[in-house]
């Protein structure tokens, strides 16, 4: 075996495992306070010049190969939106630099490194140069099934001095329902292919074993296959750079730069922290509604509704330390939408290259000074391997959606105003299998999900069927790259009008995609990562919640060839809310449903509508510029309705297409408003005496009541809280 | 690197939304300005009808002043909820959006949370009727405390002055 050298300067030249470099790694960061114990940024002081230089070429390193990658891949998810990351790690497996991306994984593949070096695979299977490792498994260091990935070891003179990693997200696992995300996933066994820290190759091959044990247990295995060479070149093209590089600024030079990038990226967030924000307590919480009661395919046990709450407490000390706490939370569930460490940790660390550290060393450095805390029993750390995390993103979305409000109150309160952004929102999946329009056996996902809308900002509003949270590079894709991947052509994709939640900045506008399922006999079509009866997101500073895709439409047995022939009007959105286009204007079999969407198998001539989330408003709708208002009514964003309602503008059109707003009509609307919001409001004082005696009775539905008892049990400390607010009687329990 | 510093004027623009995109994407691309909270305060200061000094916003018209020897938070009208270690809501008028009836006007048809499971809680200044917070949550969720910041900490520790105190 070859024998793996200490980075530490202290012990150089003397064979030491890399389970102890870890260990040894990890000592040094909490005796010191700094990275690996490097108190000094010695090389950065001798030469800034050749220092930055390494970095940026390192950087410019993964960059390229993710965009080599992105042409071996036949997935529309890698090729048309960048569902990819790459990355090169240090032994120890903390990242020192990657591209753009999926970059959620980025410290996913960390803790899928370090996993590996902690159960001593340098002892068995072994850890050579030309392996290939792969992983998909959260507990081991991932999100969920569908994001696979793979890391190579870089040797040098036969010491390991780095790994590179790279991730492709699956358009289909192999799991109980049809695609990536597989909404009826109960517990872990139901979720599709799992590899679980596999050495899938060696001397730079991937093992013929692997690509069969793929090729038989999913249902587009091309796709996987192809992505598997993608990552593999992506990595190998990383490891001849870096090799490159160390041959010409020499190998102990390279070891030592890698770490002082990391503690120089761990010492800039906590700069940034005192530059940009204020310490204190921030609180918020958003909500998830999981309807599963009743559908078709559900196990007995996970045959209920069930509300999840998502209290989020931020604490940043003194010290500029950023604390992230889920206390209070509900419990892991019989579904799919459960969390782990490593998937909330990839979370965190891709809002923070989002918010604060999205320049200079962005690396597990800023991870290093932040804390996370996940109580055990949540779904934000289940107490087992058994639960299923398949949409993780579910509840995740949400949690995050909630960080970043609570950080853009610190950027308020410091007066960096430009910066607030009222939070990430939920990107449901459309996706299913059955028989292609091609007439073979296949599974797949619709990824236009990557361009929601995002939350408003705190000077202008949010960006419209523009933003996913996982994905900076957000992309919808082009219809006609979706029409050729699954069996539907477009009725239409617009934007989904008064969707954006409202205020004096709206939020980005989500979008609606009107499916005709076609030249298919059998299409089972699943959704996933559907909240429904609540709203997921919320608003700022008097801003409203965006409304939450909470359900769908779905007609059957349609006369659509027979409008067609007779050139009648189609649906192309939903149009009316209350008498919805695909309804009024077709006839067939109509299906309301809410929550992720699971039923009978769709065939041609079918019609499914989706709807993509907007982002939270900022501000109070009234203080919104009548002139924004008139823009949005024009393009379609807002409706009359709401203009009048909502934003309270007195706006009118001749021809339905140009508005013209009555300013000083608009005032009166307001004024009026006004008078109503004081006419109509109660003093809190009393308003909580009057909640207090419906809490005394439990005047809730039974899905509220069960949310306060699990948050009660998991939780003393939440449930004290409760009892204080409420000021309840000692011996008080639901 | 030295990190900028703008007029206040500029300042005044920007968070007011005045300013040009390509003007405030630029800002947004470089270094922070060290000065920023001092200008921010002195831009806040000039806009606001009352004369107690501002410590520290905490809304888009919510502030911590330093009122004689006490803190309190104070509304851009004047109105005050008081001292802000206790939750501002709590001296707040109150909407609550609890029917498909009084939710409808906001979500329409479908778009509406189910109110037995989700309703929406207006907080509004008894004073101006400004619409300061919305809560979306479930019936019987405890009023959310948004932020008690450290201010003792952030003046005496990152600022390195003392805290006002009257």
């Amino acid at each position: 075996m070859t024998q793996l050298q200490s980075s530490s300067a202290a012990t150089a030249g003397a064979p030491i495992k890399l389970r102890e470099m870890l260990e040894q790694c990890e000592v040094r960061l909490a005796e010191t306070g700094c990275y690996d114990g490097v108190t000094k940024l010695t090389l950065k002081a001798e030469s800034p010049l050749k220092y930055e230089s390494l970095h940026t070429r390192l950087r410019s390193s993964v960059v390229s190969a993710r965009e080599t990658s992105k042409r071996i891949s036949a997935s529309p998810g890698v090729r048309e939106v960048g569902e990819s990351v790459v990355g090169l790690y240090t032994p120890e497996g903390d990242s020192v630099v990657f591209s753009f991306g999926i970059m959620v994984h980025v410290h996913t593949m960390s803790r899928f490194i370090k996993w590996m070096v902690r159960n001593d695979y340098q002892d068995d299977p072994g850890i050579r140069p030309g392996d290939i490792f792969a992983n998909n498994d959260a507990f081991i260091g991932n999100v969920q099934v569908p994001d696979v990935m793979d890391v190579v070891p870089i040797f040098y003179n036969g010491e390991l001095i780095a790994w590179a990693g790279a991730v492709c997200h699956e358009l289909e696992v192999g799991g109980v329902t049809p695609g990536g995300d597989v909404y009826l996933a109960q517990e872990r066994f139901t979720e599709g292919l799992f590899v679980c820290a596999e050495k899938i190759g060696e001397n730079d091959q991937i093992r013929r074993d692997y690509l069969i044990r793929v090729e038989r247990n999913l249902r587009s295995p091309i796709y996987w296959i192809l992505d598997e060479k993608a990552k593999v070149s992506a990595c190998l093209e990383v490891r001849e750079k870096v090799l490159e590089l160390v041959e010409e600024v020499g190998v102990d030079y390279f070891k030592r730069a890698t770490k002082e990038y990391i503690e120089e990226g761990r010492r800039a967030h906590l700069e940034r922290m005192k530059v940009q924000t204020v310490p204190g307590r921030y609180r918020g919480a958003t909500f998830f509604g999981h309807l599963y009661k009743n559908k078709p395919g559900v196990l007995p046990m996970a045959n209920k509704d069930q509300l999840v709450p998502i209290p989020v407490d931020l604490t940043i000390d003194r010290n500029g330390l950023m604390t992230l706490d889920f206390e209070g939370t509900g419990p892991w569930g019989w579904n799919s939408n459960n969390c782990c460490e490593a998937a909330m940790e990839g979370g965190f660390f891709v809002s923070l290259t989002q918010f604060m550290d999205f320049d200079g060393k962005v690396n597990d450095g800023a991870w290093l000074a932040t804390r996370l805390r996940l109580p055990s029993g949540t779904w934000t750390n289940p107490d087992s391997i058994m639960v299923a995390t398949a949409c993780s993103w579910a509840l995740l979305l949400p949690a995050f959606g909630t960080y970043h409000r609570l950080m853009s109150r610190a950027f308020l309160a410091r007066g960096f105003k430009e910066e607030i952004f009222v939070g990430q929102v939920n990107t449901p999946f459309f996706e299913g299998g059955g028989i292609s329009q091609y007439g073979t056996r296949f599974g797949g996902s619709n990824f236009e999900l990557a361009a929601g809308g995002s939350g408003a900002r705190g000077i202008m509003d949010g960006l419209d069927t523009g933003y996913a949270g996982w994905n900076p590079e957000s992309d919808m894709g082009n219809v006609e790259i979706w029409e050729l991947s699954l069996p539907i052509l477009y009725l239409g994709r617009k934007i989904w009008p008064d969707s954006a939640g409202a205020g004096r900045f709206r939020g980005g506008a989500g979008f609606t995609s009107l499916y005709k399922i076609h030249h298919t006999p059998m299409f089972m079509l699943t959704t996933a990562i559907h909240s429904g009866k609540v709203f997921d997101n919320a608003g700022m500073c008097g801003g409203y919640p965006a409304p939450t895709a909470l359900y769908h439409y779905a007609i059957r047995d349609t006369n659509l060839t027979e409008l067609i022939a007779a050139q009648k009007p189609l649906p192309h959105f939903e149009g009316d809310p209350h008498d919805p286009d695909p309804r009024r204007l077709v006839q067939g079999d109509f299906e309301f449903s809410e929550g992720g969407y699971i039923g009978r198998p769709f065939k041609d001539g079918d019609l499914f509508e989706h709807f993509y989330n907007a982002g939270g408003g900022y501000g109070d709708p009234i203080e919104r510029d009548p002139e924004l208002v008139r823009k949005d009514l024009e393009n379609g964003i807002v409706t009359p309705r709401a203009a009048r309602q909502i934003y309270h503008v007195d706006a009118h059109s001749d021809d339905g297409r140009t508005y013209n707003v009555d300013v000083a009509k608009t005032e009166q609307l307001r004024s009026e408003e006004r008078r109503q919001r004081l006419a109509g409001g109660v003093p809190v004082s009393e308003w909580r005496k009057q909640e207090r005696e419906r809490i005394l009775n439990r005047e809730f539905v039974p899905e509220v009541l069960e949310m306060y008892r699990d948050s009660m049990h998991l939780s003393s400390k939440w449930k004290d809280e409760f009892a204080t607010f409420w000021q309840l009687p000692a011996d008080f329990s639901i | 690197m030295a990190r900028p510093s703008y007029p206040s004027s500029l300042i005044a623009d920007l968070i007011t939304a005045r300013l040009p995109w390509e003007q405030t994407k630029r800002i947004m691309s470089d270094y922070k300005d060290a000065d920023r909270f001092d200008k921010y305060i002195e831009v806040l200061q000039a806009s606001v009808p009352w004369q107690e000094q501002i410590v520290l916003p905490i809304g888009e018209h919510l502030y911590i002043v330093q009122k004689g020897t006490v803190r309190v938070v104070k509304c851009t009208c004047g109105q005050e909820f008081g001292d802000y270690h206790q939750n501002w809501k709590l001296s707040a008028l109150i909407r609550v959006r609890d029917t498909p009836a009084s939710l409808e006007a906001i979500y329409p048809g479908p778009q509406k949370p189910d109110p037995n499971w989700m309703e929406i809680r207006e907080y509004i200044c008894p004073t101006c009727a400004t619409l300061l917070e919305v809560e979306s949550v479930p019936p019987g969720w405890p009023v959310i405390f948004d932020f008690l910041p450290d201010l003792e900490s952030f003046y005496e520790v990152w600022l390195g002055r003392p805290l006002p105190n009257g």
